[in-house]
């Protein structure tokens, strides 16, 4: 299994990006976060040691957090895709062990 | 506390003249069909000769505006709790399998959902197979055309080519149309009607109670299909993975499949090793933004521990979801080790 880096999470931009069909030029920078040039711009990096949040995302200038990769995927699409709306539906967990 | 018995419910599907009628009241006539109760969701082509036949009055759903999805799974819930309710208070046969024949033009999905999600239902049925009928003569035209009949037959888990009584051979053509749409599916031929009945509705993975099926049959391992230009937005193809994959890893990738794939995702099946279980795999099976609460098999059914899960979709790029799995497994990861 990969690790998580900031280069796999470029890989999973770069591909959500070309899965809903939205334009972006994307970029990693040298001080590990990925820009994507597009209207609005946005900016995804990995939150500051301690916080609670796992990720930061800056969209217009306006910096949000994000508890997962799914969240951000959530707020990048929300933001660049103006015909997506959220499916409200909900995965029940997995139960981990058969009961 | 006594076992609640569940009862499967297979689904017949298949476009307008494919044969579903003509199938079925061959079937009924079968010893092994006596038990079955029909739902028709569509009024009768053919008059059955069987005591348990009830017809849902939804003859102009699928020409009306509004939500068809909510119609349909509203009409079909009460009919399927009425037709248990008969049994229990012993007003019809005690039946021990229900098949529901689907009109031709209607998309199966939202029938498999409203089995797969309503709680009351859940708790006295169960998902069985869905059987896709196709005519072997008129089969590849109305494929082009229709796109429904493309989406019948992506969400099978058995295609019975009908009216081979026609036409004899089955054109190589279809036989690689359908192998394109949905190669999992085994196809299985009938002949004026008349089919080999057994395993026809065998109980799927998806039944909770199915340990011990054929896996490989139902998870037909299935390379990344190339389609002719009309289906080119249909694609199969297998994800696999050799290590384990965490319980909430698995949920958090099948949340974001069906958040941002929604009705795009036709079909998922899979068989998957999750870490938390490695002796007992978990089946999964998923139609459109809707999961089946996930099965437990009793053991993995052959030496290969890989997880396997089949997808067939439209305009969902494959390499979009492999990377998709790759991530949040690892997000999963690095959280479960930073915690310990």
């Amino acid at each position: 299994m990969r690790g998580l880096s900031i280069d796999l999470v470029y890989e999973l931009i770069t591909q959500s990006l070309a899965a809903w069909h939205v334009a972006g030029a994307i970029e990693l920078t040298g001080d590990g976060a990925i820009v994507i040039g597009a209207k609005p711009e946005i900016r995804i990096e990995p939150a500051q040691a301690g916080s609670v949040f796992r990720w930061t995302i800056t969209i217009d200038g306006r910096m949000r957090p994000a508890i997962s990769l799914l969240a951000v995927l959530r707020q990048v699409r929300g933001a660049l895709d103006p015909g997506y709306a959220a499916c409200r539906v909900r995965v029940a967990l997995l139960p981990v062990a058969p009961s | 506390m006594m076992a609640i018995e569940l009862i499967p419910v297979s689904v017949l599907t298949g476009f307008l003249g494919s044969g579903k009628t003509t199938i079925l009241s061959h079937l009924l006539r079968q010893p092994e069909f006596s038990h079955t109760a029909v739902v028709i969701n569509e009024f009768g082509e053919v008059a059955l000769d069987h005591d348990l036949i009830e017809k849902t009055e939804d003859s102009v759903i699928a020409l009306t505006t509004g939500c068809l999805c909510c119609r349909v799974r509203s009409d079909l819930t009460k009919t399927l709790q009425d037709l248990l309710r008969r049994r229990d208070e012993g007003a019809c046969t005690r039946f021990n399998r229900i098949v529901i024949e689907t009109s031709g033009l209607a998309d199966p999905a939202p029938i498999l959902h409203a089995l797969m999600t309503d709680t009351a239902l859940a708790s006295r049925l169960v998902l069985g197979s869905v059987v896709t009928t196709v005519d072997a003569v008129a089969g590849e035209v109305t494929l082009e055309r229709e796109a429904i009949s493309r989406k019948q037959v992506a969400v099978a888990d058995r295609i019975v080519l009908s009216k081979l009584d026609l036409t004899g051979e089955v054109e190589a053509s279809l036989h690689n149309r359908l192998t394109a749409l949905n190669p999992g599916a085994p196809t299985s031929r009938a002949v004026y009607g008349r089919i080999e009945s057994d395993n026809l509705f065998g109980v799927a993975l998806h039944d909770a109670r199915a340990r011990v099926l054929d896996i490989s049959s139902w998870l037909a391992e299935a390379p990344e299909h190339n389609h002719s230009a009309h289906d080119a937005e249909i694609k199969s193809f297998a994800v696999v993975r050799v290590e384990p994959i965490q319980a909430v890893a698995l949920t958090l990738f099948l949340e974001a499949l069906a958040e941002h794939c929604g009705a795009d995702l036709l079909r998922l099946k899979g068989i998957v090793n999750v870490a938390e279980s490695p002796q007992q795999p978990a089946v999964i099976h998923g139609v459109q933004h809707v999961f089946h609460a996930p099965a437990w098999l009793r053991h993995w059914p052959s030496d290969d521990r890989t997880s396997r899960m089949v997808l067939i979709t439209r305009r969902i790029r494959r390499e979009w979801v492999e990377v998709l799995l790759d991530a949040i497994s690892a997000e999963v990861a690095e959280v479960s080790a930073s915690n310990r």
